[in-house]
């Protein structure tokens, strides 16, 4: 039997093997990822509720896009979703930099201490938004302990205070985050080959230019992608967000998807919530492929 | 420009010994080349004298200053690394004017822009100014490499194999080049090479290494000439000196050597020659004609100018002329 089947792969073509390879994965794809897409894009032309089976389906064309475009808590949301990209990838950039740059210092427990740096990577997200609840509790919590010692503030209210509750959440997916943008830097600086470094010595470089030269434009290619992939990430961050701060106060730290997920499965204004879940998409592919674009062009300089 | 003074210079990697007790003496303005084959001790050489390597023991003088704790910038010096090491993100231009970017030496844009053309003319990269470092072949990068090191005038000029994988020809119009920039700069340059043509046609002296020993020191003519053993004598020529037991020789002037080399030259077909030799090969090589000859005692090759008419099993008598005969030791080494 087996011997027949070998027999039988032996007269088909490489193509028609890969084919047969890939085959299984492309169904399951189509069935988990591309069907619904199809799904979701048809519901958002309609007035659909999923909790309201039996009610008919109307045809309502451009009605929800045109709904969700004008609504101001959208833009809001948006706004909040844009504050919290852009204060996360600015500092886990800075920072996972820099602490890439230290670690590729060679130096006695050097392993050690990226096993170390990189632990709060592998937890999972809800764990973490739950246990930061305890650290920032604003009496027994450590972080406001911590600030205390520094300069006497009282309790800090930090998942409380509207004001601060944008910057609970910056902190913590900065701390659970930047060891990734570090290991990937440290990947690019540990593909820079010493003898640029030799060469630069023996032409006189100060530290300052061997960095501009030589250390920014090797790593630069690999920073980008790793905030390709945290800016992806934290576009869709919901897990997290809604351990600690369930979104509040208020509207507070209410992202863009944790929106979304109350309109469909709070409200089930399921037609209206598929028009804003394809916005969002097309945003994030929109500026995705931007980036792509952009990246490419600094890698070729 | 200055003068190099290495003083038992001593450096091992683990159990490796790259140099043992180097002792070496670099004039101002020579032209002084390192030749030995691949894990002599020729680069390493030329990393502790950049201070990119520190020697276990010994002292680095530039101009009889003492230099060993001077940081590789501050020692000025300029190198040309065997791979390259082109600046990869940036172009020719600005690889060729990194050097003079640097804070330690203040030139102001046109001073650069006038230097980098002048030595992009010279060694011919100047239509390439504009490309980018990585999109070079490897004689290109090689010239950009030297082009580097050249733009500058440091106290001294380090070359690792920097001709290495130019072809044939320009390898000779830069060669030649290099002697006259050397001559009309009245530079220093410690150039390292396995190649002994690069050797012999442009240095003032040669230091041959050998496993980390400097065996023997002297100008082209002298090592060539006067091998104080058969290694140095192996190492330049040719074609290659032969080697001959001395047993071999008739009328051998120094009865207790055990090993004699005759230069490729100093053997002359000859019809009162004392050797009875058949022809193995011959190889024209343009003016000379190259022939391999053997015979139950003695083998070897011989370079004749003179046009001759024998052939491959050809039976010939053979002459040497016995002043130019080296005579060497059981230890391979010289006996004068």
């Amino acid at each position: 039997m087996s011997k027949k089947l070998i027999n039988k792969a032996r007269g088909l073509s490489d193509k028609a093997i890969a084919w047969i390879f890939i085959t299984p994965t492309v169904l399951l794809l189509l069935a988990i990822n591309i069907y619904p897409l199809f799904y979701a894009i048809s519901m958002s032309f309609t007035n659909f509720y999923a909790n309201k089976i039996g009610k008919e389906i109307k045809w309502v064309g451009l009605k929800n896009y045109i709904k969700v475009l004008g609504k101001e808590s959208v833009w809001e949301r948006m706004q909040i979703t844009a504050n919290f990209m852009f204060w996360t990838l600015l500092i886990q950039a800075l920072i996972g930099l820099g602490l890439a740059l230290l670690l590729n210092k060679k130096f006695k427990g050097n392993e050690l201490l990226t096993t170390l740096i990189v632990l709060p990577m592998m937890l999972s997200p809800a764990v973490v938004g739950t246990f930061w609840t305890y650290l920032y509790n604003p009496q027994v919590g450590v972080f406001s302990y911590i600030m205390n010692f520094f300069y006497n503030f009282g309790p800090i209210d930090m998942i409380g205070s509207s004001v601060l509750a944008p910057w609970s959440i910056v902190i913590v997916d900065t701390w659970m985050w930047t060891p990734f943008t570090m290991l990937i830097c440290l990947a690019g600086l540990r593909s820079i080959p010493d003898y640029l470094y030799e060469a630069a010595e023996v032409d006189r470089a100060s530290r300052w230019q061997q960095f501009i030269y030589i250390t920014l434009p090797s790593v630069l290619p690999f920073l980008l992608l790793a905030l390709l992939f945290r800016g992806i990430e934290n576009f869709k961050m919901f897990d997290m967000v809604v351990e600690l701060t369930s979104g509040g106060p208020g509207s507070a730290t209410e992202l863009a998807s944790i929106q979304l997920k109350r309109e469909a499965f709070e409200k089930w204004k399921t037609g209206y919530s598929s028009a804003y879940a394809v916005i969002l998409f097309v945003t994030i592919f929109g500026f995705g492929n931007v980036y792509v674009k952009v990246m490419n062009k600094i890698k070729d300089r | 420009m200055a003068s190099v003074h290495l003083e038992n210079i001593n450096k091992s990697f683990g159990s490796i010994n790259a140099l043992s007790n180097l002792n070496l003496e670099i004039k101002d303005g020579e032209f002084f080349v390192l030749l030995g084959p691949t894990g002599a001790g020729k680069t390493t050489t030329l990393r502790i004298v950049s201070g990119l390597e520190m020697p276990d023991s010994g002292n680095i003088f530039f101009n009889e200053e003492l230099v060993n704790n001077v940081q590789p910038a501050f020692r000025n010096t300029s190198y040309v690394f065997q791979q390259y090491s082109l600046y990869p993100h940036y172009s020719v231009y600005d690889n060729l004017a990194f050097p003079l970017r640097s804070p330690l030496r203040k030139s102001d844009k046109k001073t650069i822009d006038d230097r980098v053309h002048e030595i992009a003319k010279l060694l011919k990269i100047e239509n390439k100014l504009n490309n980018k470092a990585t999109q070079l072949s490897g004689g290109e990068m090689q010239r950009v490499s030297l082009g580097r090191a050249l733009v500058r005038d440091p106290n001294i000029y380090l070359m690792d194999e920097p001709l290495s994988s130019l072809d044939a020809k320009l390898r000779e119009e830069l060669r030649v080049e290099l002697k006259k920039i050397q001559t009309d700069l009245y530079a220093t340059i410690l150039y390292v090479t396995h190649d002994q043509i690069e050797a012999t046609t442009m240095a003032d002296r040669i230091g041959v290494l050998k496993e980390g020993l400097l065996t023997q020191v002297g100008t082209p003519q002298e090592i060539y000439e006067e091998p104080n053993s058969i290694y140095v004598a192996n190492r330049l020529g040719s074609p290659k000196i032969n080697i001959l037991d001395n047993k071999q020789i008739h009328n051998s002037q120094n009865s207790s050597a055990s090993y004699v080399g005759i230069r490729p030259e100093d053997i002359k077909i000859d019809q009162n020659g004392s050797y009875n030799v058949k022809i193995e090969t011959t190889e024209l090589l343009g003016a000379e004609t190259l022939v391999s000859f053997k015979s139950d005692t003695v083998n070897g090759i011989l370079l004749t100018q003179e046009n001759i008419n024998v052939g491959e099993g050809d039976n010939i008598k053979i002459g040497i002329n016995e002043t130019k005969i080296l005579y060497f030791d059981n230890n391979e080494q010289r006996m004068r």
